[in-house]
């Protein structure tokens, strides 16, 4: 069975550009959020094995999708994938359970290379 | 193209002559690179300044903001400005209108520009130094003719005292400075008597002397928190700041004395002046300034009913008087 | 000139294009002032230049008093950043970088300056490494920028650009806004080009959409 695996994005060309990095062999099964709310609803429905997760969006941003996770005893990982490259953002998902933190704009090796330390592929 | 190649580093040499200040920092501010025009307005040569600690070097520089301002450019990568409007000059330097300038040291704008391999992160700063002198002097002269400007577009051309734009101006916000943080003043409305008599009698000219020297005369009797302003015509406007109606009612009654005492000569002729005054005072609850044009105005048309060359404080009931006119 | 509006998909990576170069502006600041700055959703229009005061306006509060830098850009790309700082914009800054008090009027604009210069810098600068990440550019790719200047202090909003004086009939409008929570700071950065620079950038995002 294919990896569910969640892209988090309010762009749509933000969300295609991580499509486009990830390892073209992985088999996963791709489902796509434009803000926090929508990507609440996919990983309550079981779509997020893995969270490709922004951080900078409307209504709800990346960090209160990761508070919200932690209440639901986070059940995915969640890789951050932002143009929010300060060091206190960083160290701040970390603390909030994300496992890497990826910077924008994505590098197909970078991303293959935090899969792989974590046996994701 | 080799042929036509010269037999020199083309861009070594115009560095070295740009008429422009150039020179190299290395994370130890040590100098790097120490161009002629940095040469010849220090009067430090290259071979002596390169290698050196820049703050060895010239002593003088401010230190802790200059370090900063170039740690900084290291830091984050991006270039940096330094403009004469918020600092003079950077060095010191004595600027090229010795004559002409009207200043006594070189302006400067410098411009910091991280140094760089390709991606890489800064090795060294370059620092461009601008002689902002002309620039700076012409800005400068400029303040001041604007200046000049709004001096002249507020003094009445006749008398040199305040002109009715600056009086309207003055009144509106000493009504506004003690409706906000309270105290008073008071204002004096007052014009001279029988005035046209005296251009009819001995002409315009004298007219003239007459309004001139009797602005002089009130002047020289102000503090000099007061202000007085020729309101139109024959009639002058005084504000007193911090100065109840009892005050002003005395010193309107020594300015009037001072003006009929002496007579104004004109051509060897003395012409008798007298002057006749309102004076009221700013109250709380007043809606405007045109409250206090309006209550001097009464109480001078009061003076002017009861004989004039007299001082009247403004009273509710003048208001009737007024208006039976 | 009559200019078309973005189409959905050219608003869309526009806006990560220049959310990513944001970004580098945002951790830059951070650097400078050692604290966590939030970064604003960037919000993007093509504006007629008449259209302008109200437009700003809208973006930062029509009732707020505001200092504003600027500073042109030419090269590559050609165009004014603006810098509005909302008050009391100045002290905060004052503070942030440890001066108590000690600034002048001279040492606040260099602050002011200093703040605007670097916000400009590194987003026109990540812009540009996404442009030749991205796009078949050929030739230079360089900018290069003038001195920032304060252009008004303590003024509505709505009163910055006078577009009357404004020789562009349209502008590509980007705007940003960095804030430091409990600092009572905010900056935004807006980003305007004119007409010629607008269909530039047009087809950088029609290259940068082809290449996903």
């Amino acid at each position: 069975m294919s990896l569910p695996i969640l892209v988090v994005d309010d762009s749509a060309m933000a969300r295609k550009m991580l499509i486009k990095s990830l390892p073209p062999d992985w088999d996963v099964d791709i489902s796509q959020a434009a803000n926090g709310i929508e990507a609440i609803a996919a990983y309550r429905a079981g779509k997020a094995a893995v969270m490709f997760l922004d951080l900078t969006m409307p209504d709800m941003d990346g960090f209160q999708v990761l508070e919200a996770l932690r209440q639901e005893e986070l059940n995915s990982m969640v890789i951050v994938v932002s143009a929010d490259i300060q060091t206190v953002a960083q160290e701040r998902v970390m603390s909030l359970g994300a496992i890497a933190f990826v910077k924008k704009p994505v590098s197909a090796d970078v991303l293959n290379a935090v899969l792989k330390q974590y046996g994701v592929i | 193209m080799s042929d036509s190649a010269p037999s020199f580093n083309l861009a070594e040499t115009v560095v070295k002559w740009v008429d422009v200040g150039i020179f190299v920092l290395n994370k130890n501010f040590e100098v790097q690179l120490w161009n002629n025009f940095m040469a010849h307005h220090s009067g430090r040569l290259t071979e002596d300044v390169v290698g050196k600690n820049l703050f060895e070097a010239f002593p003088d520089l401010p230190k802790p903001w200059f370090t900063k301002k170039v740690n900084t450019v290291f830091l984050l990568n991006n270039f940096a400005f330094i403009s004469w409007e918020n600092r003079p000059y950077l060095f010191r330097f004595a600027h090229n209108r010795p004559i002409t300038g009207g200043a006594d040291h070189m302006y400067q704008n410098c411009m910091l520009l991280p140094l760089k391999a390709e991606q890489g992160k800064p090795e060294a700063v370059c620092v461009m130094v601008f002689d902002a002198t002309d620039t700076a002097i012409a800005q400068n002269l400029l303040k001041q003719a604007l200046e000049t400007i709004s001096e002249i577009s507020n003094r009445d051309g006749l008398t040199g005292i305040y002109n009715r734009r600056y009086l309207e101006n003055r009144l509106s916000s000493e009504f506004d400075r003690t409706r906000r943080y309270g105290g008073t003043f008071s204002m004096i409305l007052f014009d001279l008597d029988f005035f046209k008599k005296v251009n009819d009698t001995y002409g315009h000219l004298a007219g003239d002397k007459v309004l001139v020297e009797i602005a002089a005369r009130v002047r020289d009797k102000l503090r000099s928190s007061d202000v007085i302003g020729r309101y139109g015509g024959e009639e002058f406007v005084l504000i007193l700041p911090e100065t109840p109606l009892d005050g002003a009612r005395q010193f309107a009654e020594r300015l009037r004395e001072a003006v009929a005492l002496e007579p104004v000569i004109f051509d060897d002729t003395p012409i008798r002046v007298t002057i006749s005054m309102g004076v009221t005072e700013h109250h709380a609850g007043m809606p405007g300034y045109a409250t206090l044009t309006h209550q001097s105005d009464i109480a001078l048309y009061a003076s002017k009913a009861a004989g004039r060359n007299c001082v009247t404080c403004y009273a509710p009931e003048l208001e009737k008087l007024a208006a039976a006119k | 000139m009559n200019l078309a509006a973005l189409t959905n998909d050219q608003h869309d990576a526009l806006q990560e294009l220049t959310n990513i170069a944001m970004g580098q502006a945002g951790a830059s600041l951070a650097t400078l002032l050692d604290e966590f700055v939030d970064l604003s959703v960037p919000r993007i229009r093509i504006v007629a230049v008449i259209d302008l005061p109200p437009v700003l306006a809208e973006l930062v509060g029509k009732n707020n008093l505001v200092s504003a830098a600027r500073q042109s850009f030419q090269g590559y790309l050609r165009g004014e950043a603006i810098i509005i700082f909302g008050e009391p914009g100045c002290q905060a800054l004052a503070d942030l970088m440890g001066f108590e008090g000690e600034l002048g009027e001279h040492g606040e604009t260099e602050l002011l300056l200093d703040v605007a210069n670097v916000l400009s810098g590194a987003c026109l600068g990540g812009m540009m490494e996404q442009i030749r990440k991205f796009t078949e550019t050929t030739g230079s790719t360089e900018l290069g920028f003038s001195m920032p200047s304060i252009m008004a202090r303590q003024v509505m909003a709505a009163q910055l650009i006078d577009p009357g004086k404004v020789r562009w009939s349209h502008a590509l409008l980007l705007e940003v806004n960095f804030t430091i929570q409990n600092r009572n700071f905010i900056a935004h950065l807006t980003m305007l080009m004119p007409e010629d620079g607008i269909e530039k950038i047009r087809g950088i995002i029609d290259e940068f959409i082809a290449a996903f």
